[in-house]
């Protein structure tokens, strides 16, 4: 048999209106507002992780600087998101400069120094060299020493912290 | 004759609720754009600084022989058996056709590498100019991670809760090549 409500309940239309207790909820934001302004930093971040550029782990405790980007991943070398070179050209060359390296260098510490001229902004010659963490020696010499040939000879080299 | 409110019109005030909405409202926007700034992940830079390529050489052909005995020289260098240790002068022992620190169960001993060079940085200081500085070489094939934390070995070590810094100025050489 269906359900019939009884007279007194079908006239019932006094139902309060329900309300929200918000309490705990705010109680639960107003912690992780804290936390969040606490580990707040306006440091832009320096790196696009992929999957072929893994940085290594160091102890070192050092703050990130800005400067001209190199990546040396697995696949490519790039210089400010660019691709100049494949590691494969890389890896297969024998001498210690790389060519179209060094010309990409150079032409971004001819415009830096040409910035210095005309607006005083200081050429410092750093570079910031973000290397994946299975590159090999040989292939790491060859860029440090391109960078040096470049006009770049105070590299920066990128590392997660692992503490 | 005092005023006396009268019973029927005196009643208890409902308990008054704050309006909790617009601080809600703030939350909403505050807490995901602080998320999306939060850093995950915390990195470092070590710094690299090459003479550049010309001055290099022009530099060592200056240097008088004189100055040369004063200095340390000490060099790492990463083989796939082991870390050899060297220096100009004849402070370190360097056991025939084994490395100064061989692998330990496969692995780099960095603990050891650190320890070692403690003792060599303690021997060394005020004896020579350059107990601050540490070139490091290694074989073609040593990754860049074995690098890094070669580097890391021969910054610094902890003795007794304390940082001491070891060899900070690391400079990386080709010479193996």
């Amino acid at each position: 048999m269906a359900y019939i409500p009884s007279r007194r309940k079908r006239n019932n239309t006094f139902a309060g209106t329900a309300k929200l207790n918000l309490t705990s909820m705010m109680d639960m934001f107003t912690i992780i507002l804290v936390f969040l302004l606490k580990t707040y930093t306006t440091e832009g971040a320096l790196i696009q992780p992929s999957d072929s550029l893994a940085l290594p782990k160091s102890t070192i405790q050092t703050q990130p600087e800005v400067a001209l980007d190199l990546v040396v991943s697995r696949d490519v070398v790039m210089v400010n998101d660019r691709v100049v070179i494949d590691m494969d050209q890389v890896k297969k060359q024998q001498g210690f400069v790389i060519a179209p390296l060094k010309t990409e260098l150079q032409r971004h510490a001819d415009k830096a120094k040409n910035m210095e001229q005309e607006f005083g902004t200081p050429f410092s010659g750093k570079v910031v060299i973000q290397g994946d963490k299975s590159i090999p020696y040989r292939d790491l010499v060859k860029v440090m020493a391109t960078c040096g040939a470049a006009d770049y000879p105070n590299m920066r080299l990128v590392v997660y912290r692992s503490e | 004759m005092a005023y006396r409110p009268s019973r029927r019109t005196h009643n208890t005030p409902a308990d008054a609720e704050p309006n909790m909405t617009p601080i809600m409202n703030l939350m909403v926007v505050l807490i995901p754009l602080l998320l999306t700034s939060v850093q995950l992940i915390k990195i470092s830079i070590i710094e690299l600084n090459l003479p550049p390529a010309a001055a290099a050489d022009a530099a060592m052909a200056k240097q008088s022989k004189k100055d040369r005995v004063k200095k340390l020289d000490l060099a790492v260098i990463i083989t796939d058996k082991g870390f050899y240790l060297s220096s100009s002068s004849a402070i370190l022992k360097a056991r025939k056709g084994k490395p100064s620190i061989p692998l330990k169960d496969g692995q780099y001993n960095y603990e050891l590498l650190a320890e070692k060079l403690f003792a060599i940085k303690e021997k060394a200081s005020g004896r020579f100019q350059d107990t601050e500085s540490i070139t490091i070489q290694a074989e073609p094939s040593i990754d860049y991670q074995t690098l890094v934390s070669t580097m890391d070995a021969a910054r610094s070590i902890k003795r007794d809760g304390r940082e001491l810094a070891l060899f900070p100025k690391a400079s990386i050489s080709a010479l193996v090549l």
